[in-house]
């Protein structure tokens, strides 16, 4: 009999090698109370709970503490996660994942628009939930992902997805939270062929395209005051940066240009600023603290710009801007599969000074709060939703960050992948385990 | 009278047409032949930079010096020129110039700009390659441009040694005489000296595409070239190899751009025997040691960078200290290699304006570099490097009478230079028979006789003041032609209404004139000598004597670069948790003693007397990471021109210079395979380095190992994502890919055979096909660039059928599905931890994939491809813990062992065990933890990095860069030219991009 059931289960699994071509299934909504035991939860608001308890039902949390926190354990399916951690999932902000499949072919590329000012394109539209990259993002603890446009100047209006659901419109946490814009660079880069030498130089000619961004501004605000009996798709999308409904996340590396663009933002009369990049925001870190600017720093997994640069200056800098007291949160700005080493991205400035649950929150609650979804997701507390991870230990640490359950609103996620269907296939071709 | 003659001879000199020399041409009138004899007496004559001979005389006799000396008879007939007072120099002698050639023009788009272009557009019987072309002559297309012969002049040139500038071998200069009128005049000697650069100029055609290509394509010209002797046209007729021989025996010059290429072009040197001249580019003391040890004869351009303007505290940011203190050091350059005794010419080569290189010279003076060797790297040392020290560079008899005529010495600031005689043809470049009107005067305006003229300056630049009262002083206008004065004043700066104008002349005493007031009434000026000019003491020379403030000179010269370069000692590293990778495997409280560069012992409770005792408590010590797959530390990285570039050699383009070996250093990186990239199916040679920072290029390259080369497969070598214009070259699909690679290697089968066979007409060295029998022959080892199962089959089976090897498959991605057929061949995997997705090939790529590979049997290891993430390639190896289930020992032997057992070093490296090299990492954590760092770095025994002491290089970098913003703040104000401040970097692979400044770092997509 228990050959039989083997030989059954392996037929199974072939099947599924097969039948499993495709993405498998977004979960079933929560219909039972889970509680989580035993593990160590990190809330991402600074607590860390040794053998603790979570309960979440209908999609929200309704109980953190302790062993002894109570619940109603006749009616919740509570599972016993010893010597696990539990983190809340991670949220990847600015990001292109879902909106290109690969980058070298152009047909699966959808996260820029052509033409400078497309402040009404939606990357939610292009959002393929299908896609078989956000899987293997999800495996790793990533459970919200800001889709992000990526155009020339005005790039387009993102949305923040949760990853998993049926299509878009399933998926969305929230609807065209922002706009995004790529502030024109005080430097340009020239390449001479003959010295094989890349120069930075300042670039001369940004006048014109910062004009164009002006104008575009203030027609925006005379559109947003005046009645127009025509409607114009553009001017429309942007009226919400004027009432605070919308987000202006403006891209700026230099402390130049960071200063300059929200100061024109500013006077713009824009609600709510947030700067991406900030490669180089050092200069500008008091600016930014006086302002009240959040930053997004760009992955931490780069190359200092100079070679005077400290040379864990990119591991170090989120925890240098915190320092100075300016909320900073942590992406892969642009980029898609990569996502999925988020938590090491915020794992090396750990390793650099930074306090382990502070290092945590740049991935957490801090993307959560600078996104505007801070009521929703970002922390494990009461009354937010059960988007949550389960990890064998660290999830900052690639060598325990294996994560073994998720769930996005109390849904209970499939965690498989193409990549370990792939890899299940070809371990049964060499019979290794 | 004589004044007269002087007038008239000036006259004549400057007509062509009558002082013609050339003695082919029909005259266009009457026989005009001349003595053309001129003693110059009582001078100060500097006949060479060692002898200065007072009151000495020197006479020529038409365009060749008679004689030189003290006391020498002045022949009848010759026209005597007193000197008292002045000098005579030789004219300098300019060796690297493209005067009077034509301007090279590039014909059409070429390159990656244009379409594929693989053949020359030259027509004719030359060189397959448009950028070999020994067969162009200076001589043959030089014309005379008098307005570039006038700048030379007056800088002091008297002669020239030109060339056409275009192309990696470039034929032979011309000796010329900076003159004006015919070429047959100007033309002092032919075929003066071969030159040579890395730079293909004009050319269009694709090959070579890179720096590496240039060195072998000039390499593979040798052969050819030795190929063509040894047939005497038997096999074809080939004007440029012709040529090329030809052109051997004289002089060879090699143009390289940078310190390194200097040790570049020596090497070429060697391998075939020449000792080059080599022109710089005015870096060269950022490699003292190095260059010389070279040994090599230099010509040398004393261009300055300009001064960033540093005063902006955001835009000065991107001003590297490497450059900045190239602009403190680079006036200093001269001076210090002089010190070094290395020889030298100087050029006015990259000036932009000829008329700075006195200027500039002088400040090489105040830097450092002695008058002496100053004159002599203008005269003497050009002229004999040249072998045309017969001709000019000194004043002895039978010479070119190419000499300056000046007022003091030639270096002094103030110095005039009256004259340059060029051919025993007289330029003028300042009057020298003007007389000097300085002094003061009684000045008489009509009836006013209160007032004084005084008369103050330079003899040749005299500045004028009439006193009106004791504290009314006026500057008058003044112009003057010779004796002749114009003189514009207002006395009564309220009452006049306008200037009042007399003409003046000077009778060697007084001056003298009438003129027109401003109302129109008729003046009367006279101005009655009283007294000479009371020269005012010179001010001491604060600029000459203040000792120069000047940073240290650091290898390499950057920001990270050290005083001295580290060496190896005798370090005991105690109670660490030691990764052995041997079957000792993790041992705690170990104790490792390195001695003379090696693992000396290995235990508990070991001790040595005199080493440098680190504590390890707490600490872990490892091996160094070995990168498999690296591109730091190049130049360039593709040969992509043709399908097959076994011929160039990464080791030619190694940048020692490149931040990121200290980077990848300071995480744990102690060795790297260089490799060529992965545009074309069969690539160019590794260079396997260890990370010795501040070493040059060669020492940092592993000794006695087995060679290694790059081949490719899939996308990049089909161009599948190259865009529409690359469709041209074969192949464009993998089934062409294979037909590549079988061709390839049948070639070099029959190469090889026939290079065994000594009758008959000689067989063709060449490079491409050598590497090729090579690896047929088991001396080098394929490292391919491959991604999908098909090719990877596909090429075990060429292997298979050929009978060689694939040592190692890189990238790999798909290798876990082919793996049991690696293991049967016997390849090893290079991979990446987790990449996937940026292209079709990889879409089916996993991260499982190494731990997989690894329990078929694979040796495998995890590489980097990209300078950024070799930084933390132990956490790359720590993600098949995760992916796979690797145990942390068989992770950390993906980075260290593995890697050394595909290079073949597993001997010497890749294990803590004695006798083994001593590349360890001590790290304040686990290894393969997120939150490792590195402590120290130790290759060889030396450590190379060192926590402590990058903190006090970032300390250093701060103060420095202060210091240098400082000084050149100063120099601004004190008036200087700035430039907009820039970065300026190697690039590794094409880019043009315009916007944020740092997108590229970025946008690090792989390109590979």
């Amino acid at each position: 009999m228990k050959n039989i059931k083997y030989i059954y289960l392996l037929v199974f699994q072939l099947l599924t090698n097969t039948i499993f071509a495709q993405n498998q299934a977004p979960a079933n909504s929560q219909t039972k109370a889970i509680a989580l035991t035993g593990a160590t939860i990190h809330t991402a608001n600074g607590q860390v709970i040794e053998n603790g308890v979570i309960v979440f039902n209908k999609g929200i949390i309704t109980a953190v503490g302790n062993e002894t926190t109570t619940y109603d354990k006749a009616n919740t399916e509570t599972i016993d996660l010893k010597g696990k951690s539990i983190y809340p999932g991670l949220i990847s902000p600015a990001n292109e994942l879902g909106l290109t499949e690969i980058n070298a072919v152009r047909a699966t590329n959808d996260m820029a628009e052509v033409g400078g000012i497309n402040p009404h394109v939606r990357a939610l539209i292009a959002y393929n939930t299908d896609s078989e990259l956000i899987p293997t993002v999800r495996s790793n603890g990533i459970l919200i992902t800001q889709a992000t446009p990526q155009g020339e100047i005005v790039a387009g209006m993102s949305s923040i997805m949760q990853m998993d659901g049926w299509n878009w419109e399933d998926a969305a946490l929230k609807k065209d939270d922002g706009i995004h814009i790529n502030w024109v660079g005080y430097f340009k880069r020239d390449f001479d062929q003959s010295t094989f030498t890349v120069s930075t130089k300042k670039n001369d000619k940004r006048d014109e395209t910062l004009r164009e961004v002006d104008k575009t501004f203030n027609d925006a605000i005379a559109y947003s005051q005046a009645k127009s009996s025509v409607t114009n798709v553009k001017m429309e999308a942007m009226r919400g940066l004027f009432d605070g409904s919308k987000i202006l996340y403006i891209s700026a590396d230099y402390g130049k240009e960071i200063i300059e663009a929200v100061q024109f933002a500013k006077s713009k009369g824009v609600k709510k600023i947030v700067i991406i990049g900030a490669e180089e925001s050092l200069l500008a870190a008091d600016f930014l603290k006086e302002n009240n600017i959040p930053v997004i720093v760009s992955a931490t997994h780069r190359l200092p710009n100079s070679a005077d640069d400290d040379t864990d200056i990119s591991y170090k800098l989120p925890y240098l801007l915190a320092q100075k007291g300016i909320l900073v949160g942590l992406g892969y700005i642009g980029l898609n599969w990569r996502t999925r080493n988020l938590p090491f991205l915020a794992g090396i400035v750990a390793g650099h000074g930074m306090d382990k649950e502070d290092a945590l929150k740049l991935i957490t609650a801090n993307n959560a709060k600078i996104l505007g979804i801070d009521k929703m997701v970002g922390t494990l507390e009461v009354g937010k939703h059960a988007t949550l991870i389960v990890s064998a230990g660290d999830v900052l640490d690639m060598r325990t960050a294996k994560v073994e359950h998720a769930f996005i609103q109390g849904r209970k996620v499939d965690l498989d992948d193409k990549q370990k269907r792939l890899y299940r296939k070809y371990s049964e071709k060499y019979g290794t385990k | 009278m004589k004044k007269l003659f002087i007038t008239l001879l000036n006259l004549f000199l400057l007509s062509p047409l009558i002082f013609s020399q050339t003695q082919t041409f029909p005259r266009n009138g009457v026989q005009d032949e001349r003595f053309d004899l001129y003693a110059f007496t009582n001078a100060t004559i500097i006949t060479d930079a060692n002898t200065t001979v007072e009151g000495a005389t020197l006479i020529i006799r038409g365009s060749v010096i008679e004689s030189v000396g003290k006391g020498i008879s002045i022949p009848q007939g010759a026209t005597i020129v007193d000197l008292k007072g002045k000098r005579i120099y030789p004219s300098f002698v300019e060796s690297y110039s493209n005067y009077g050639q034509p301007e090279p023009v590039r014909q059409g788009a070429g390159g990656f700009r244009g379409d594929p272009q693989p053949e020359s557009k030259k027509k004719g019987a030359y060189n397959w390659n448009q950028a070999i072309n020994p067969e162009i002559d200076a001589d043959k297309v030089f014309t005379v441009n008098n307005g570039l012969a006038e700048d030379l002049r007056k800088a002091g040139f008297g002669s020239a040694i030109v060339h056409t500038q275009d192309g990696i071998v470039r034929g032979t200069s011309a000796l010329v005489a900076l003159m004006d009128g015919k070429e047959q005049d100007a033309l002092l000697k032919s075929r003066v000296s071969s030159h040579y650069s890395f730079s293909k100029g004009t050319s269009t055609q694709d090959y070579p595409s890179s720096l590496m290509g240039s060195v072998a394509l000039l390499r593979q010209t040798f052969y050819d070239a030795d190929w063509y002797k040894k047939a005497k046209g038997k096999n074809e007729f080939n004007i440029s190899l012709d040529a090329f021989n030809n052109n051997q025996g004289i002089p060879q010059v090699f143009e390289v751009s940078d310190k390194l290429g200097v040790l570049r072009a020596n090497k070429i040197g060697k391998e075939f025997g020449i000792q080059y001249v080599i022109k710089g580019m005015g870096d060269e003391y950022q490699r003292l040691d190095e260059v010389k040890a070279a040994g090599v004869s230099l010509i040398l351009p004393i261009n300055y960078p300009i001064t960033p303007d540093v005063e902006d505290p955001f835009d000065e940011k991107i001003v590297l200290l490497t450059d900045m203190k190239h602009w403190e050091m680079a006036p200093a350059n001269a001076g210090i290699l002089a010190k070094a005794g290395i020889n030298f010419a100087l050029t006015t080569s990259n000036l932009k304006s000829k008329s700075d290189f006195m200027a500039n010279l002088r400040k090489a003076i105040e830097n450092g570099l002695e008058e002496k060797t100053a004159l002599a790297a203008l005269t003497s040392t050009p002229a004999s490097m040249m072998k045309v020290d017969n001709l000019v560079g000194s004043l002895k008899s039978g010479m070119m009478a190419n000499f300056l005529i000046t007022s003091d010495n030639i270096f002094k600031d103030g110095n005039v230079i009256y004259e340059n005689w060029i051919k025993g043809k007289r330029y003028v470049l300042s009057d020298m028979n003007v007389k000097d009107v300085r002094g003061n005067y009684d000045l008489t305006i009509n009836d006013n006789a209160k007032l004084k003229l005084n008369v103050t300056g330079k003899s040749d630049k005299p500045e004028y003041q009439i006193v009106v009262t004791d504290s009314i002083k006026v500057t008058p206008k003044v112009s003057r032609t010779g004796d002749m004065l114009t003189i514009l004043y207002k006395l009564d700066a309220k009452k006049d209404k306008g200037e009042a104008r007399v003409a003046a002349y000077y009778d060697g005493k007084n001056i003298v004139g009438q003129g027109i007031s401003a109302d129109g009434k008729p003046i009367s000026f006279v101005a009655n000598f009283k007294e000479a000019m009371k020269e005012t003491p010179a001010k001491p020379d604060t600029a000459r004597k203040a000792k120069i403030e000047m940073g240290k000179l650091v290898y390499p010269f950057n920001g990270y670069g050290s005083e001295t370069k580290p060496q190896a000692e005798t370090i005991l590293v105690k109670n660490a948790t030691v990764w052995t990778n041997e079957s000792t495997g993790v041992v705690q409280n170990a104790d490792v003693l390195i001695q003379n560069g090696k693992i000396a012992q290995f235990g508990k409770n070991l001790s040595s007397v005199g080493a440098k005792v680190i504590d390890g408590t707490g600490k872990h010590l490892t091996n160094g990471i070995f990168d498999e797959h690296s591109h730091i530390a190049l130049f360039t990285i593709n040969e992509g021109s043709q399908s097959v570039t076994s011929e160039v050699r990464m080791e030619d383009v190694i940048n020692s210079e490149d931040i990121n070996i200290y980077r990848q250093l300071a995480g744990g990186v102690t060795s790297s395979q260089l490799l060529h990239g992965s545009a074309n199916c069969i690539g160019g040679q590794s260079a396997i380095i260890k990370l010795k920072w501040g070493e040059a290029p060669d020492a940092l390259k592993i000794p006695n190992m087995d060679g290694f080369i790059k081949f490719a497969l899939g996308e990049n070598v089909k161009q599948a994502n190259w865009g529409d214009r690359a469709r041209v070259r074969f192949p464009q699909t993998r089934m062409g890919v294979e037909q590549i690679m079988m061709d390839a290697f049948l070639r070099a089968k029959e190469y090889e055979k026939a290079m065994k066979n000594v009758s008959g007409l000689p067989v063709k060295r060449d490079l491409e096909l050598d590497a090729l029998v090579e690896i047929l022959n088991k001396k080098r080892f394929i490292t391919c660039h491959s991604y999908v199962q098909s090719e990877i089959n596909m090429l075990l089976k060429v292997a298979d059928s050929l009978g060689f090897k694939v040592n190692t498959f890189t990238h790999i991605l798909e290798g876990y599905k082919v793996a049991d057929k690696m293991k049967a061949h016997g390849a090893n995997a290079s991979t990446f931890s987790d990449w996937w997705a940026y292209k079709m090939e990889v879409k089916e790529a996993i991260p499982f994939n190494a731990a997989l590979m690894t329990k078929v049997g694979v040796n495998t290891s995890i590489n980097s491809d990209d300078a950024e993430m070799a930084r933390r390639l132990n956490q790359e190896a720590a993600k098949t813990v995760m992916y796979g289930g690797m145990t942390e020992e068989q992770a950390w032997k993906m980075v260290t062992l593995n890697p050394a057992k595909m290079m073949h070093l597993d001997n010497r490296l890749g294990s803590i065990k004695v006798g083994k090299d001593a590349d360890v990492v001590l790290w304040n954590n686990n290894p393969l933890s997120v939150y490792a760092k590195p402590e120290k770095v130790i290759i060889d025994g030396a450590i190379y990095f060192d926590l402590e002491k990058d903190k006090m290089l970032r300390a250093t970098i701060a103060s420095e860069r202060n210091r240098l913003i400082q000084k050149m703040l100063a120099s601004k104000a004190g008036g200087n030219p700035t430039a907009k401040p820039e970065m300026k970097k190697p690039k590794l692979m094409h880019c043009n991009s315009e916007g944020d400044i740092y997108s590229e770092e970025t946008n690090h997509e792989h390109n590979d």
